[in-house]
Order: C-alpha cells, then structure tokens, then sequence
C-alpha cells in the first residue's frame, strides 16, 4: 500500500469546507448574535459602560496608547477629580485676606488736594474716630521709631464727605 | 477560498464607525461562514465554534472604534478569531469530544472528491469517510499552532503571506509549521491505513 502524498493530504483537508452546519444556522446566527448584544447590555455594570465609552471616546482622538491602559486613565480621571475639589476649596481663604486688605489699598485713592511728596500725611480734619484709631496705633510703636500713622480700615466711600 | 474585496469591507467598517449598527451586520453576515469554517476546524466541535463565534464578533464590534485600517478588516477579524480561538483551546486542553458536522451534499461533485475517490486511487469512496474521520482525529492530535495553520492554509485557502500577517509570524515559521504538520498528519494516516481495525 503506497503511503498518502502531501497532495492527496491537502486534497483530505480541503474536503473538510463541506462540512457545514445546516443553512438555518447562517440564517438565525445574527438574530442569535443580536440577543446576546442586548444581554450583555444589560448584565454589564454601569462603571464598565463609562469606561468603555471613555476609551472610545480617547480612540476617537487618536490617543490609542493612552486607551490601552484603561487604569492610567482612571487614574487621570481621579487625580483630575482631586485638583479641582483642592482648586474649589482655595478661593474661599484667599477671598477672606483679600477683603482684609481692601480697605488700606482703598484709603491711598483718596482724593486729596493738600497731598504731596514732602508733606504726604494729611493736616486734614479727619474726625474724631479717625484720630482716636492714630493716637493708639502710634503708641504700639518704640519712641524712636518715626510716627507711623494707620488709616481706619473703614473704606473711603463711607466717610462722610470732607470740607475745606 | 477567494478574499472578500476589501474596499467594500473599508466602507462598511466606516459606516459601522459612524454609529451605523446595520454596517456591521452585514460584515457578519459576510463572514460567518468564512470564520465558522476557521473556528471549527480548529475546536472540532459545533458548541465550542457556535459560542466562540459569538463572542469574536462581540469583540470586534467592540473594537471597531480602534481599528485604523493598517491591515484588511479580512486580515483584523481573522486574527481576532485566531487568537481568540487559540485562547479557548489552552484553556480547554484535551477536554473536548469531536462534534463533526456531515459533509455537505455537494461534495459529490467535488473535483478532488471525484479524484481521490477514482478506481485508481489508493483512497476508495467506501473508507473515505473513514478515512476523514482518521483524518480529523489526527488533526486533533497536533498542537493548537500546527492546526491553525492547516486549517488556513489547506482548509482556507490562504497563502503564507496572509498567514504570517494573521499570526504575526515570519513566512518562514509558518512553512516549517506546515511542513511538520502535513509530515505529522502523514504518519498518522498511513499508520490507520496500515491498521484499520486500530
């Protein structure tokens, strides 16, 4: 008995593309396949639908690489997350400072014809709160120490109004 | 087996991009004979090919949004059902039982059915089913690699270039692998040709 050539084993194998289901199979495969998408949908956790449509959506910008690694880009998300709740919170202390400080960068806009370069503390009557809040600042500092004069912290457009 | 035109699969995996589902059916539509023939010859079971089948297609779909069109869809979904194939038969090992589908009707006017089954063939039509029945047990008896590749290159038709891309293997391993399998395949067949009874 003469052993089987390659030529007649290929010509076995390719026999084998007769073997088929019946034709019905082709037919309901893609109803099949259908059925299995929207179980699949619905069995799927919510966490995994995001990310899936996250990665898509990083294809989509042609960043496949960053994609790939679903965990570097949760991580992004989270420390994204975290910069913004820090940034949120910080404005609230600035604010607060920034409030103490307006009335003194508000008191060097006040308009005032008796100001100049060698006399630039005002001879002006300037109430009596005003002088009672300068006589106790002055006394916080050393006798040698020139005089230092504090304008009140009320803002300008609240004193009444001078008169020359 | 001829390669589908690839032109006409470019425009339905753009359609498909663009949200269109119905593009993407008919790309299964296309290739579910194509890839159930790929699948099954490697499980050898019917179960195993149906559900796995499924799955590659769900995978693709999935995948869809990333496929950039630097092979053929042809090439992309092939290697796709290889890979996914090759996965589920390390994790089945030799847990399995051949579930074979009958050859179909029109292999009777089969050219290399009419030749092999000629008076002076050394095949006889009255073993040739036995002698297939040997023959997909022997192709069960080769490693899960081996098998693809003569599942593609003799079953599918494909050539080595078309292989190599799929498996992402030198054209030269997929001659050796060839090669080694069709020696194997020999042996075991003249070994049952020897011994029918065994």
């Amino acid at each position: 008995m003469d052993p089987l050539s390659e030529e007649q084993i290929g010509k076995l194998l390719r026999l084998k593309k007769y073997e088929q289901p019946p034709p019905a199979y082709f037919e309901n495969f893609l109803h099949e396949f259908h059925r299995r998408q929207r179980d699949e949908l619905l069995r799927e956790p919510v966490w995994r639908i995001a990310l899936q449509r996250t990665q898509d959506f990083l294809f989509r910008l042609n960043i496949p690489g960053l994609a790939s690694y679903p965990a570097l880009a949760t991580a992004l998300v989270i420390c994204a997350a975290v910069i913004s709740l820090k940034v949120y919170q910080t404005p609230e202390t600035v604010n607060v400072a920034a409030q103490n400080r307006t009335p003194v960068v508000a008191t060097t806009s006040l308009p005032n014809s008796n100001w100049s370069l060698s006399n630039p503390v005002t001879t002006r009557d300037l109430g009596p709160s005003l002088v009672r809040t300068v006589k106790d600042s002055s006394k916080t500092h050393r006798v040698a120490a020139p005089p230092r004069y504090v304008l009140d912290s009320t803002p300008v457009s609240y004193e009444a109004a001078f008169r020359f | 087996m001829e390669q589908p035109r690839s032109d006409e699969d470019q425009q339905l995996v753009a359609r498909t991009q663009a949200g269109e589902a119905a593009a993407f059916d008919e790309l299964v539509v296309k290739y579910t004979p194509r890839l159930y023939g790929l699948v099954y010859n490697m499980t050898s079971n019917h179960e195993d090919t149906n559900d796995l089948l499924q799955d590659i297609f769900s995978k693709a779909y999935k995948s869809i949004g990333g496929f950039r069109g630097k092979s053929s869809f042809y090439t992309w979904i092939h290697s796709i059902a290889v890979n996914m194939t090759l996965n589920f038969l390390k994790k089945r090992g030799r847990r399995f039982h051949l579930s074979l589908d009958d050859m179909d009707g029109s292999v009777q006017n089969d050219k290399e059915f009419l030749e092999l089954t000629a008076t002076t063939s050394p095949v006889r039509e009255a073993d040739l089913s036995e002698l297939q029945r040997r023959l997909n047990e022997s192709m069960m008896k080769l490693s899960d690699e081996h098998r693809a590749v003569v599942t593609m290159f003799h079953i599918q038709g494909m050539p080595h270039a078309e292989i190599s891309k799929i498996l992402k293997v030198s054209e030269g391993t997929v001659r050796s692998r060839l090669f080694y399998a069709n020696r194997q395949l020999q042996n075991y067949l003249d070994e049952f040709r020897k011994n029918p009874v065994s």
